[in-house]
């Protein structure tokens, strides 16, 4: 029998129990089973992954320049989400604000979410100091609402915008899944807002893997998980729950800007 | 409508796991409008909307309504109460008929009307009821306007061939059009016992006149507590007047009307099948004057009565699998 492929993720929302028992299922009698074990944040995970706990991590961005950091660059990526090679951070003001671009943000009020998020506070910061903007030439505003969840709740973004609609701040950073989910409702929640600013695209999610993981074992692996497909209405159930159409080998340039933007920032390995 | 509100509402459904429910509060029919827009955006699932309260599943709910085969869907099949008086006064009738019984008339006008928008919402098939339908001389206007537009069924006693009604009878078209004939009992004292003393000869009587004049028959028995053998005996008779297993119907009696004793129907527990009187709107036809039963005061728009239905039909149901797939056993 061959041995199980452990997984690790973090439980940021109750639904990740559902979405990891079906991938479960869909691993079971392939080539490549698998069982999963959950989090209750990222550092925790990266951990239980460098002490061999388990066999694959499903990281952050965060978590991944960590990981990386903490193997000498050794480690690898297995796959990611179609989704996470086009991830953005977008500056969202009220609308007829008159802001435009990051320029226009000196003096401003900027709502940033949690330290640890990469959409919503490390690479915001990174993007505003290359566009000459430091923390001394705007007035930060700071919402630590979920640390250890790399912002995956949206919990912080959501309280930066609120901020914004509140005249507690006069910009908000946040990830383009949660303006994309915010936008679902109509014009309801964002007709007073617009998008100031948009980043280019940067990676967020993948399956992390040490080196010293069996070659033949993984490539089985995420040979099956690329098998999942967005006709198949079983598969398209776990597809949609998890915010992709497809699962894609990895592209790593897209993490140039955050380990950029972590070691700019001095981030520490862990919290 | 503020960011606030749909905020709240990501993270409610945000926290909800695949496969569990949610509930939003609302303020109104905008707040309603926003969360079913949000949920068919996002892959999620309006349960029930409630005057302060939306309840949300978290992912994606199959329609039941295209589990059902089509011709169990409300609006494949449209029932129509003609009228409410009859020559009879069964103890058992659903709906109360009888000779003094407010007669509670759809006119011919009307009638043409219905059909008509049967036709354009999709309705497969028109049962005329009441009563005894046949009580109205005019009649025959209706199911040639009927039988023309869509297959039609008309329930009768096949009691009151007389005179006039049978000269009209006559004259009806056999094309798309059946006679379903009231029998409760191959033999005359079980029929008798809750239809009255000679029934059951004028009704095996009405039979074979329908037969014999070249009518499409089925024969309909509702049979009690206290049938019996009943059933086997009918099932001969059947034979006997050689009505094939399509044109025969076995039923229980439902507590409804006048009867004290019967299978409990509810909105939950009965699938619908759209029925129009006087009155409006109900349900199902063996409920016709339940008021728990009723759905709306006029037919008009047809679809819309059909979507009504529908939609509840649908909200029973989806709340009956979310039940059943999350109801703990210990």
């Amino acid at each position: 029998m061959t041995a199980e492929l452990v997984v690790g993720a973090v439980a940021y929302t109750a639904n990740v129990v559902p979405i990891w028992e079906g991938i479960r299922d869909y691993f079971r009698d392939s080539d490549a089973p698998m069982d999963f074990v959950l989090f209750s944040n990222y550092e925790r995970q990266v951990d239980a992954l460098l002490a061999g706990h388990v066999d694959v991590a499903w990281n952050t961005n965060v978590a991944w320049v960590r990981t990386l950091r903490k193997t000498g660059g050794t480690a690898q990526a297995l796959a990611m989400r179609d989704t996470d090679l086009t991830f953005q951070t977008l500056m969202i003001g009220r609308r007829g604000s008159g802001l435009a671009g990051l320029e226009s943000l000196t003096g401003r009020r900027i709502a940033l979410g949690s330290r640890d998020s990469g959409q919503a506070r490390i690479l915001p910061l990174w993007f505003l100091e290359r566009a000459g903007i430091t923390a001394d030439d705007a007035d930060l505003v700071i919402f630590d609402s979920d640390v250890g969840k790399h912002g995956d709740t949206g919990r912080s973004d959501l309280d930066a915008l609120l901020a914004v609609t509140e005249d507690r701040a006069d910009v908000a950073a946040v990830g383009i899944n949660t303006w994309v989910s915010l936008t679902a409702a109509g014009d309801a929640a964002t007709g007073d807002l617009e998008v100031v600013w948009e980043s280019e695209p940067y990676n967020h999610c993948n399956f992390t893997a040490l080196d010293s993981l069996d070659e033949s074992r993984a490539a089985t692996w995420v040979t099956h998980l690329l098998a999942m497909s967005w006709d198949d209405p079983e598969h398209r159930r776990i597809l949609e729950l998890e915010g992709l159409r497809e699962w894609v080998r990895p592209q790593l340039a897209g993490y140039t800007s955050l380990t950029e933007a972590m070691e700019a920032q001095g981030i520490a390995d862990s919290w | 409508m503020s960011l606030a509100f749909v905020a709240q509402l990501v993270r409610t459904v945000g926290d909800t796991a695949s496969g569990s429910t949610c509930v939003v509060p609302v303020d109104g029919p905008a707040d309603v409008d926003v969360i079913a827009t949000w949920c068919e955006n996002t892959g999620n699932t309006v349960l029930v909307v409630l005057p302060d309260s939306v309840e949300i599943y978290r992912g994606r709910v199959r329609d039941p309504i295209t589990a059902l085969a089509p011709d169990r869907r409300p609006g494949y099949r449209l029932w129509v109460y003609t009228n409410f008086q009859c020559n009879l006064a069964c103890d058992y009738c659903c709906v109360a008929s009888s000779p003094r019984a407010d007669p509670r008339v759809i006119d011919a006008v009307a009638f043409a009307d219905l059909v008509g928008e049967a036709v354009g919402a999709g309705v497969h098939e028109l049962y005329v009821t009441g009563g005894e339908p046949f009580m109205l001389v005019d009649l025959d206007e209706r199911l040639r306007i009927a039988a023309e537009a869509l297959p039609t069924t008309v329930l009768t006693n096949a009691m009151v061939w007389q005179g006039e009604r049978r000269r009209r009878l006559e004259a009806l078209p056999r094309e798309g059009l059946t006679l379903q004939i009231s029998l409760d009992s191959a033999d005359a004292a079980l029929h008798d016992r809750h239809r009255g003393e000679g029934s059951h000869r004028r009704a095996i009587a009405g039979i074979r006149l329908a037969i014999d004049l070249g009518f499409r028959v089925r024969v309909a028995a509702t049979l009690g507590p206290d049938a019996g053998d009943a059933e086997h005996e009918l099932i001969a008779l059947f034979d006997e007047l050689g009505l094939d297993e399509s044109q025969r119907v076995i039923r229980r009696i439902a507590r409804q009307g006048v009867a004290n004793a019967g299978l409990v129907v509810s909105r939950e527990s009965l699938l619908p099948e759209v029925c129009v009187t006087a009155a409006g709107v109900w349900w199902h036809p063996v409920a016709a004057i339940d008021p728990a039963m009723f759905v709306r005061p006029d037919w008009r728009p047809l679809q819309e009565s059909i979507d009504e239905i529908t939609d509840e039909l649908r909200q029973h149901r989806l709340r009956g699998d979310v039940l059943a797939s999350t109801f703990p056993c210990a």
